[in-house]
């Protein structure tokens, strides 16, 4: 026989463990939850720590936020009293000098519908804020950037940093800055800045990164000196990859505005949707999500214009639809409408109401039946196991330990025929599987959890990938939110595995047919431009508040990437090894399940992890609508202002995020070097 | 007295590049193991896990002097000009650029150096892909200082040299690979550095232009005098260009001599395979071949043979004869004497009798 490789080691202990808590746990209440003795009281300390702190900086802080509401006052004043026939003028003057025609007509029409809504006020007081903050995140970005090219010593420090603060929590963000900066609008401007410029560092420092060293040496044999080579020649170069840098930034920091209204009271689109969403009023929360992603849209394709094409159109042109615009608005006060007039929607949004509230009325029976088979059925035995969901009044039987033992026992036989046949992991994965089924996530032991993920981290990237996901678990159990993190742990791996299953059929199929990624490319480039939040109202108007929605809402959101990925894994493989395999006598199936997959993984499991990241990001957000995990912890410290628990409960999403993302990366870089790329 | 000599245009010695983590220490632990021979520290570098790219590298290029380096691909020739222009940094060894000592020189002063004495063409262009044509050639004009006006003059000047009047323009982008590389050589030509080093100047290029550019390349050469080192592949191109070549191969370099020694006296089969093609007849010199004995045989012939003549013209002049025929210098006196038969037999075997 062969020698065990490390993966059936690693399997095998994960196994044995597992068994030694389900057996162990009746006898001693501390496997299954750890003891409360053992919880260092860090939320706590976080707290006083950080009040104490920020009594220290607050003098500081609130300087900055005196100096920031100065630009902010004055942007808001702007936008929200100018004419909006002028605003609108010099818009879609802006998008016919980038964009031509097709731009143009798109600002048009957009900015219309926001004007027609009635939200063209709370709809400025938005936009004054993304445009204070952008310039200042592109600033910090690109500073950030530029030192972490200099400076090589920095550059990896700079490097985590950004894949840390891309795993923080939204919301957790929020908290601190909130005692920091006191109540006001310039906690969203702030935490907009936070948010949205590490795109922007990151993609400086990729664009000088993939200047081509000949370009870099011609600089230097003309003389320059290292600042005119850095701003004459090395940055003009990255200029496009700073471009996206700008693009990315520019969608974040909406984005963060937007969820930053949940502090609520500023008037702005984002509290708009939250208001209309708390009264069930779904019309009129889907005008004002419309009117979101419409900012959304605009936003990107401008800025997508500015830097993906070089076309610029007549400036002349550009030139005469500002003068029509100051000349309407000299005339708006008197002859049009205000701003706060309009409400075109009104009507159409009482009228999607009621039809909504007749639809679900005379389909409430099939919307309980889909929500309700999914929970009991499917979302509930994963949570808290088969042992436990499985009662009498739902499945119409009690599942009892004898269920078990078979279960057991028949996944034992199997894992060891496989074992024998040679593909032990997989039978002792499909063993562990079970185990989990029958337990359940939320219910999972924590030395079964350190040890497999110890051993997971092993396998996929030596000891010391190991250490890091077994400190990082070790972390959160201190800290004393293990419960919760299961919690969202269950509700994500539900999401992703679905995620998964629908995003890599829909990809494979996309990847055959030109068709339908014809149809399904325009949709993943919406889903992906719309701030998270628009997600949660749809599936509030069938499902109502609760875990379901919450479920479904992650997986609209996290999909698109496992859309994204496995179709261009899948596109693009060498045509030269497709025709030595065609040329082999495979048949269509064949390439697909012999080449085409095996040469694609890789960049599938990369499509995994951004689903991952994804689904955290979204996990938070659907706090809003009624779950119970780390996500509403970081949801209710903000509402009590608890810096402790809310940044440790974002500390602990942010570990693990970043645990799951290294271990996918491990795995997808040992994908990689197996097939020598 | 001995007249003091101008110091060099470039002098190296023992220069060593070695690639990979902590090369000095790698490259110092090598040499000590080696007992000081460079072929076995450069087999125990490897071994090792490093890149020892250019290996114990010693030759001096004189004032004026088109020095070609020659070389399979990998051999090192890229790295040795960029180690001697300290685009990368030496891992050992000393390089003097005219008797300054460049690896010990300041930043300061090698910005000065560059913007003044040193020019350079890239293998792969170098251009800047967000200048025009016009600008780029511009750019070192720029970094001299120059105002806008007299850098867009003399620009037009270099690229009507190079034959790309008209597109000064366009962007890199917009150019075909032979016209870039142009580009790039205008580039270098517009500041008239005195040192420049080319790169596979003209590999992209199509052979009528190549020509023509290596024309234009002697001619300002024999204006100018400037120093060059310049890395061929191309032999004929190496022959009609060098004052002297050298030949490198995995990182050494097995030979340096005048084309005549380079295809008449190859050290090595490795050196030979790289002249095998060329018509010997046409590249070498009666001067390689003559001696000045102090006795002179008996002479009844002289068919006129001058030492600058091809070994293809003076056979053709006296193929017929069988006595030693004299050999007479540019100055009109005899530079020495040649037997026919040596000059038909050092073009049909491969070492000459
Ligand atoms: N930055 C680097 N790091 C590691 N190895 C390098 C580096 N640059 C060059 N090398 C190695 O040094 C050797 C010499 O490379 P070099 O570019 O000097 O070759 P070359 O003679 O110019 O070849 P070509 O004719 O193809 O241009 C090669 O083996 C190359 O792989
Ligand atoms: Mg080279």
């Amino acid at each position: 026989m062969k020698r065990p490789t490390p993966a059936v080691w690693a399997a095998l202990t994960a196994v044995l463990v597992g068994a030694a808590c389900i057996t162990l746990s009746p006898y001693f209440h501390w496997v299954t939850s750890w003891p409360a003795g053992a919880t260092l009281p860090v939320t706590s300390w976080i707290g006083t720590g950080l009040t104490a702190a920020f009594e220290l900086l607050k003098p500081l802080a609130r300087t900055i936020s005196t100096l920031l509401s100065y630009p902010m006052m004055f942007a808001n004043t702007v936008l929200v009293n100018s004419p909006y026939s002028l605003t609108i003028g010099i818009l879609t003057a802006l998008g016919w000098y980038l964009g031509g025609i097709r731009l143009t007509l798109l600002v048009v029409s957009g900015l219309g519908f926001v004007l027609f809504s009635g939200y063209w006020i709370a709809s400025m007081n938005t936009l004054a804020l993304v445009f204070v903050s952008v310039p200042f995140a592109l600033l910090v970005g690109f500073a950030v950037g530029l030192l972490a090219n200099e400076f090589k010593s920095i550059n990896r420090v700079v490097e985590t940093t950004l894949d840390v603060m891309q795993t923080v929590p939204t919301f957790a963000y929020l908290t601190p800055l909130l005692l920091l900066f006191g109540f006001g609008p310039v906690v969203g401007l702030i935490a907009s800045i936070i948010y949205a410029a590490p795109p922007m560092a990151r993609n400086v420092m990729l664009g000088l990164q993939r200047v081509e060293p000949e370009i870099k040496e011609a600089a230097i044999m003309n003389g320059a000196t290292r600042v005119q080579q850095l701003f004459l020649i090395e940055v003009p170069s990255a200029v496009r990859q700073i471009m996206v840098g700008v693009n990315q930034t520019i969608m974040a920091a909406l984005s963060m505005v937007i969820i930053a209204a949940v502090i609520g009271g500023f008037n702005d689109i984002g509290w708009e949707v939250l208001l209309t969403m708390r009264k069930a009023a779904f019309g009129q929360s889907l005008v004002a999500g419309l009117v979101i992603v419409i900012f959304a849209i605009l936003a990107d394709r401008m800025s997508g214009a500015l830097a993906q094409s070089e076309v610029r159109y007549s400036w002349r042109i550009a030139l005469a639809v500002v003068l029509v615009s100051v000349a309407l608005a000299t005339v708006e006060r008197s002859l049009l409408p205000g701003p706060d007039s309009y409400s075109a929607f009104k009507g159409l949004a009482a009228a999607a109401d009621s039809y909504l509230n007749a639809f679900t009325a005379a389909n409430g029976l099939v919307l309980d039946a889909v929500k309700n088979g999914a929970m009991f059925f499917v979302l509930l035995p994963l949570k808290i196991g088969l042992g436990q969901a499985v009662l009498p009044f739902t499945w119409g039987f009690m599942w009892t330990k004898w269920m078990s033992a078979a279960v057991y026992a028949v996944f034992g036989v199997v894992a060891v025929v496989m074992a024998l046949r040679g593909s032990a992991v997989l039978g002792l994965s499909l063993l562990i599987v079970s185990g989990v089924m029958i337990v359940g996530i939320a219910n999972l032991p924590w030395p079964f959890m350190l040890v497999s993920l110890g051993a997971l981290g092993w396998v996929a990237g030596g000891p010391k990938l190991a250490a890091f996901a077994v400190t990082m678990i070790m972390a959160i159990l201190l800290m004393g939110l293990w419960e919760p993190a299961l919690l969202s742990l269950y509700l994500c791996t539900a999401a992703v595995s679905v995620c998964v299953v629908l995003g890599g059929l829909i990809g494979l199929v996309s990847s055959v047919s030109p068709a339908t990624w014809s149809v399904v490319r325009p949709v993943c480039d919406f889903f992906q431009t719309i701030p998270l939040f628009v997600f949660l109202i749809p599936v509030l108007m069938f499902f109502q508040i609760g875990e379901f929605s919450a479920f479904l809402a992650i997986c609209a959101y996290a999909i698109v990437p496992m859309v994204r990925y496995t179709y261009h894994g899948l596109t693009s493989t060498p045509e030269e090894l497709l025709e030595a395999a065609v040329a082999s006598g495979a048949s269509d199936w064949q390439v697909m399940r012999e080449v085409r997959i095996p040469y694609s993984l890789p960049t599938i499991l990369l499509g995994l992890n951004q689903t991952v990241l994804y689904a955290f990001s979204m996990l938070v957000i659907a706090a809003l609508i009624g779950t119970t995990d780390l996500g509403q912890q970081i949801y209710l410290a903000l509402g009590q202002g608890d810096v402790g628990l809310g940044v440790a409960a974002g500390a602990a999403m942010a570990i693990l995020a970043l645990v799951a993302d290294r271990l996918v990366q491990a795995f997808a870089m040992k994908q990689r070097q197996a097939l020598g790329l | 007295m001995l007249q003091q000599l101008p110091p060099p245009a470039i002098s190296c010695k023992g220069v060593w590049q070695v690639y990979g983590a902590n090369p000095e220490q790698g490259l110092k632990q090598a040499l000590s193991d080696a007992g000081g021979s460079a072929d076995e520290a450069a087999r125990l570098l490897r071994q090792r896990g490093l890149v020892p790219a250019v290996q114990d590298v010693t030759f001096d290029v004189l004032e004026g002097e088109v020095f070609v380096i020659m070389g399979l691909s990998g051999s090192g020739k890229s790295t040795l000009i960029r180690t001697i222009s300290r685009l990368v940094q030496g891992t050992a060894g000393s390089i003097l650029i005219s008797g300054e000592d460049i690896l010990t020189a300041s930043k300061q002063r090698l910005i000065e150096l560059r913007r003044n004495k040193l020019g350079m063409v890239f293998q792969h262009f170098g251009l800047f892909p967000h200048m025009t044509v016009c600008e780029n050639v511009g750019f070192p004009l720029k970094m001299q200082g120059a105002d806008k006006t007299s850098r867009r003059k003399r620009a037009l000047e270099v690229l009507e040299l190079v034959g790309l009047s008209g597109r000064e323009d366009a962007y890199p982008r917009e150019l075909s690979g032979g016209q870039r590389q142009r580009v790039g050589i205008a580039r270098a030509l517009a500041v008239n550095p005195d040192l420049w080093f080319l790169d596979e100047p003209y590999s992209a290029l199509d052979p009528l232009i190549r020509r023509q550019l290596q024309d234009e390349f002697l001619r300002i050469q024999a204006g100018l005098q400037k120093t060059s080192v310049f890395i061929t592949h191309d032999i004929t191109e190496a022959l009609k260009l060098a004052d002297r070549i050298a030949i490198m191969r995995d990182g050494k370099i097995v030979q340096i001599g005048t084309p005549d020694e380079i295809i008449v006296n190859p050290v090595d089969d490795y050196v030979r395979e790289f002249s095998r093609d060329v018509p010997k007849g046409r590249y070498s010199h009666v001067s390689s071949m003559m001696s000045l004995p102090d006795r002179l045989p008996n002479m009844p012939d002289d068919p006129k043979i001058g030492a600058e003549m091809t070994v293809d013209d003076a056979l053709a002049s006296c193929m017929a004869l069988y006595q030693p025929v004299p050999v007479w210098g540019a100055d009109g006196k005899m530079a020495g004497i040649v037997h026919p038969s040596q000059l038909a037999s050092a073009l049909q075997s491969e070492r000459p009798a």
